[in-house]
């Protein structure tokens, strides 16, 4: 079983950032989910790790948004996985999966980044 | 031909708005609805679409204010769950769920919020909202069984 946890911590995986999302992602993983990004600055990829990730509201899906902003802002590449099918549905739904890569897990997120 | 069943109630509950209060009640409508064999896929878009618009009642309906409650009420008809999310809002008419523009939110256009009523709306067979001067009703129904949904368990 996957740990999970109410903060979003950063690491660096071959060459790219990593955030490992939190558990709970709604409005008030705000503070959190900046401070990850303001620490994966950079110009290599950023993949976003669910895998631990229980849950996700209409506040959440703006944050990821937000994120998504940036990035391309930035000019980075940004992918993600570990989502559960029902979030990887919603990915799809609202559009975002057009936006990001998605991945079934880090392996593949990483050989997968371009 | 056969007769309607009538509905029948399987939870009712108040809660107060504050905000995370929203798992709590998908929460329990879950576990007010699981002998009901709806599967896993569309128990999860029902759990989605009710934290939303509890949420919905919380911020909008009731402005957060923790004294007003936030009413649920299960019921269950041949076939299908419907759950219905009273708030006190004061006449004001819930918008109609648009698609978001993604690509203006993502050139930073828009605000990147405004995801709530069309997350709702996707994830239920039928979402209708009533409403008087003093509340607002929000009526989720979702089918036990879904004609298009491929990927149901």
């Amino acid at each position: 079983m996957a740990e999970t946890t109410e903060r979003a911590s950063v690491r660096r995986l071959d060459g790219a950032s990593v955030i490992d999302m939190p558990a709970h992602i709604d409005i008030s993983s705000e503070t959190a989910l900046s401070g990850a990004y303001s620490e994966a600055a950079g110009k290599e990829a950023l993949l976003l790790n669910f895998t631990g990730t229980e849950f996700i509201n209409s506040s959440g899906i703006a944050l990821i948004v937000g994120i998504m902003a940036r990035a391309r802002k930035e000019g980075r590449v940004i992918a993600a996985y570990g989502l559960s099918p029902h979030y990887r549905e919603i990915f799809e739904i609202t559009r975002l999966a057009d936006f990001i890569g998605l991945y079934p897990d880090e392996q593949a997120a990483v050989a997968g980044r371009t | 031909m056969g007769r309607v069943s009538p509905e029948r109630v399987l939870d009712r509950f108040e809660l107060p708005s504050v905000a995370g209060n929203e798992r709590q009640a998908m929460e329990r409508v879950a576990a007010s609805i699981g002998g009901l064999g709806l599967p896993a896929r569309r128990l999860e878009r029902l759990k989605t679409a009710v934290a939303e618009a509890t949420m919905n009642a919380i911020e909008h309906g009731n402005r957060g204010r923790a004294d007003l409650p936030v009413r649920i009420e299960v019921g269950a008809l041949s076939g299908a769950v419907i759950v219905r999310i009273t708030d006190h809002g004061d006449g004001r008419k819930i918008p109609e769920a648009t698609t978001p523009d993604l690509e203006a939110k993502l050139a930073g256009l828009q605000t990147p919020r405004g995801w709530g009523l069309f997350l709702i709306k996707n994830m239920v067979d039928e979402m209708r909202v009533t409403g008087d001067e003093r509340h607002h009703t929000m009526e989720l129904v979702m089918r036990l069984q879904g004609g298009t949904d491929g990927g149901d368990d």
